[in-house]
């Protein structure tokens, strides 16, 4: 497997270790030395290194200048260490990926492991990486086991990772949701197998309880600390077993009749507001089957959408008159 | 370090280098009560200046919603923290106002450089106090656009009762417009290892070498107003370049006389007024009772500097909210607060005029003379006596020409009834 970097990354990671701390301080946990600048003469050389490669004025040779020096001091600060090492507990990941590339993170939200195949099958992960992690040679251990078993998950045959969740007869909506659950789930699932090996979580089971709590708030709470319980001590969890939890969790795709949080058939929109369409005069009955030919009035409406068209009947009735 | 005289903090104060100050100084104010977050400035400036590739991230000139915005993220919130830890408890102002020397008393704290030197690294001391943000706090230059603070917790379904009252909103944001400031003492100026940053002896604009920048970012650093900004295409930084060939009088617009920058001449909003200022030998204002700029800073002192307990001696000045706490007013443009807002909310005969001179020519205007009009209204503004005439305002660039000329009651168009959807 081939370890590659961005440009841009190696550079700020250098950048970051040769100036202050980050302002933020060094996050719970960390040990305080990690983040220390490097000597004074090091930093030095780094800037007169560097400074040689502003005297090259061919665009191309410039950059490649640029890059060995950082990509030199990336190494001499040992900021590659924690990547290479971690990478070693992989053997999945090491052996069946061609290239792992290491990209610069714009900010949390944007970091985080993908995989990508191409056409013949070659197989490169992309890890997003926040550079001032480095600084902290702990966490961001622990950050990258994380993301290490996120593509471990994604390479291992046993797993049975499907890049598309296959989600039939779910809205756009209900598809967002459902995405959500599926990384709260596997999240668990890498967490519980990481404390279980020993090493610490990126959140803890009380951490992870209590998302899982929001996410899942309809079920009993007996069945919640359950269900928490199975995925955080599963050795082998299952893309298919995940996704038997996060498709429909209430049931209502089965039920016969309008649930409350269950889709409206007319908007698509989840609703615990529905309208009786037992008592709708035959005239709206009308008007709505004339925009829903399939719909049958036992499967109700939702109460927004009942709104609209009785403000559509009241229209069309003040132009009339 | 060497000692200079602050005027804005009423003191001398230490600086890596000798004070030298230019013959005159770009400077400008920003009426905060007038701003409404177009960012048509942001806008004319990108689109002058930072168009190109590795510029995507730089917004020279940015608007952002305070309390909460920020560009880069909680760029005075970081600083103000650096400084209290270095601090703790003394960043006060004492004194009481005296004239051009002392306008505002005297800071009793310590300003970046001074608190510098107890944050020793392996360098040494470090020439400002500061921090080099992350790209996270760069990513998005609009953050909490809009986003209020309230001093009282809300009750579901129900209004603020008397919200609206003035003299302070119980609910409130304003809109602070930033460029960068041109400091009489640059934090960048001090930093950078490389001295590729300079003040020009004719304006005061501070400019970065191009050739001599080596992309160290101790500019970034120590620059409290975080207005330096990396390029990664080229390596080098780069900052606001107070549009120098419009001040210069070289943009063919200005019939060969000095203009105001582009963000200060698109203001929709005409909260901006940019002139240049001569200095007396010891860097303070030299007098000159009708330029515009000086007697809204030193005579009616209702344009009160940005953060002046910094101590760069920025040359950008702010018309305060008049709705907003006092408290956050006072640690974000000093003691002068309160007199500049009561001075505001209902001016005298001559501020009312000179207020008229925001926004309405691009040239810059050096002298200004009132020709007095006729009362045309009167009320009283919080128990304050207010008397509005309608007084016409002259405005002259530094040659005498006459490049303004307005009435305080803005003059009634009607249109005529055949182009009355027309624009």
């Amino acid at each position: 497997m081939q370890l590659r970097y961005d440009e841009d990354f190696i550079e700020t990671a250098v950048f970051c270790r040769a100036h202050s701390p980050p302002p933020s301080g060094p996050p719970a946990g960390a040990s305080p030395t990690n983040s220390c600048r490097p000597p004074a003469l090091q930093i030095a050389r780094f800037h007169r290194e560097r400074e040689k490669c502003y005297d090259l004025r061919d665009p191309d040779a410039r950059h490649a200048a640029f890059f060995q020096v950082h990509l030199d001091w990336f190494r001499e600060w040992r900021l590659e260490q924690p990547l290479t090492e971690v990478v070693e507990e992989f053997v999945l990941v090491r052996g069946r990926l061609t290239t792992l590339a290491v990209r610069k993170a714009t900010g949390r939200h944007d970091e985080g492991a993908e995989l990508y195949v191409n056409e013949t099958g070659e197989r490169t992960g992309l890890l997003a990486l926040r550079p001032e992690r480095l600084l902290h040679r702990v966490t961001v251990r622990d950050f990258l086991r994380h993301e290490f078993m996120h593509l471990h998950d994604m390479l291992d045959p046993a797993f049975g990772y499907a890049p598309a969740l296959d989600l039939p007869g779910l809205n756009a909506a209900q598809k967002r949701l459902a995405r959500e659950r599926y990384r709260l789930l596997w999240d668990i699932t890498i967490d519980g197998r990481l404390a279980a090996a020993g090493h610490t979580p990126a959140a803890t089971r009380e951490q992870h309880m209590l998302a899982f709590d929001r996410g899942y708030s309809f079920w009993p709470e007996a069945r919640r600390g359950e269900t928490l319980d199975s995925l955080w001590r599963c050795p082998a969890p299952r893309h298919t077993d995940l996704l038997a939890l996060i498709a429909d969790p209430r049931g209502l795709q089965d039920a016969a009749r309008p649930a409350p949080g269950g889709s409206c058939p007319l908007c698509e929109f989840p609703t615990f507001h529905w309208a009786v369409a037992a008592t709708l005069a035959p005239a709206m009955l009308r008007r709505i089957l004339a925009a829903f030919p399939a719909w049958q009035p036992e499967q109700g409406l939702c109460s927004r959408c009942l709104e609209t068209y009785e403000a559509s009947a009241a229209l069309e009735l003040a132009a009339a008159q | 370090m060497s000692n200079v005289f602050n005027w804005q903090l009423g003191r001398e104060m230490e600086y890596p280098y000798e004070a030298a100050y230019p013959d005159q100084q770009f400077a400008f104010i920003f009426n905060t009560n007038r701003c409404i977050g177009c960012q048509t400035c942001t806008m004319a400036c990108k689109s002058t200046w930072t168009f190109s590739k590795g510029q995507e991230y730089m917004w020279w000139n940015n608007v952002e919603t305070k309390p909460y915005g920020g560009y880069p993220h909680h760029w005075d919130v970081k600083t103000l923290d650096l400084l209290e830890q270095a601090n703790p408890g003394g960043q006060n102002w004492g004194g009481k106002p005296e004239d051009v020397k002392a306008p505002y008393g005297q800071f009793n704290g310590k300003t970046i450089f001074e608190a510098a030197k107890s944050f020793i690294g392996p360098e040494g001391a470090n020439r400002a106090l500061g921090y080099l943000p992350t790209d996270e706090e760069w990513s998005a230059p609009n953050r909490y656009e809009d986003h209020p603070v309230g001093n009282e917790k809300g009750v579901k379904g129900q209004y603020f009762q008397g919200g609206e009252l003035l003299p302070e909103h119980k609910t409130w944001f304003f809109y602070l417009a930033r460029i960068c400031n041109h400091c009489s003492y640059p934090a960048c100026l001090a930093a950078c290892p490389r001295n590729a940053i300079y003040k020009r002896p004719e304006d005061g604009i501070v400019l970065i070498d191009q050739e001599r920048c080596r992309g160290y970012r101790k500019c970034m650093e120590a620059c409290p107003y975080k207005k330096t900004y990396y390029r990664g295409t080229t390596r080098t930084t780069e900052k606001c370049i107070g549009c120098f060939p419009r001040v210069e009088g070289r943009d063919q617009a200005g019939g060969g006389l000095p203009m105001q920058t582009r963000c200060m001449a698109s203001c929709i909003g005409q909260i901006r007024l940019q002139g240049l200022i001569e200095l007396n030998p010891d860097g303070t204002w030299k007098e000159a009772r009708h330029n515009p700029l000086y007697y809204l800073i030193h005579v009616a002192k209702v344009a009160l500097p940005l953060y002046p307990q910094f101590g760069t001696e920025p040359n950008g000045y702010y018309i305060p909210p008049r709705w907003v706490s006092r408290p956050y007013l006072r640690q974000m443009f000093g003691p002068g607060v309160d007199d500049a807002i009561e001075k505001y909310s209902a001016p005298d005969r001559e501020l009312l005029a000179v207020l008229q001179l925001f926004g309405k020519d691009q040239r810059i205007c050096h002298r200004y003379e009132i020709k007095e009009g006729p009362k045309v209204f009167e009320t009283e503004v919080r128990g304050k006596k207010f008397v509005m005439y309608n007084d016409t305002i002259i405005g002259y660039a530094k040659d005498g020409t006459k490049i303004i000329e307005t009435t305080v009651e803005e003059p009634l168009h009607v249109r005529d009834a055949k182009h009355a959807n027309s624009i």
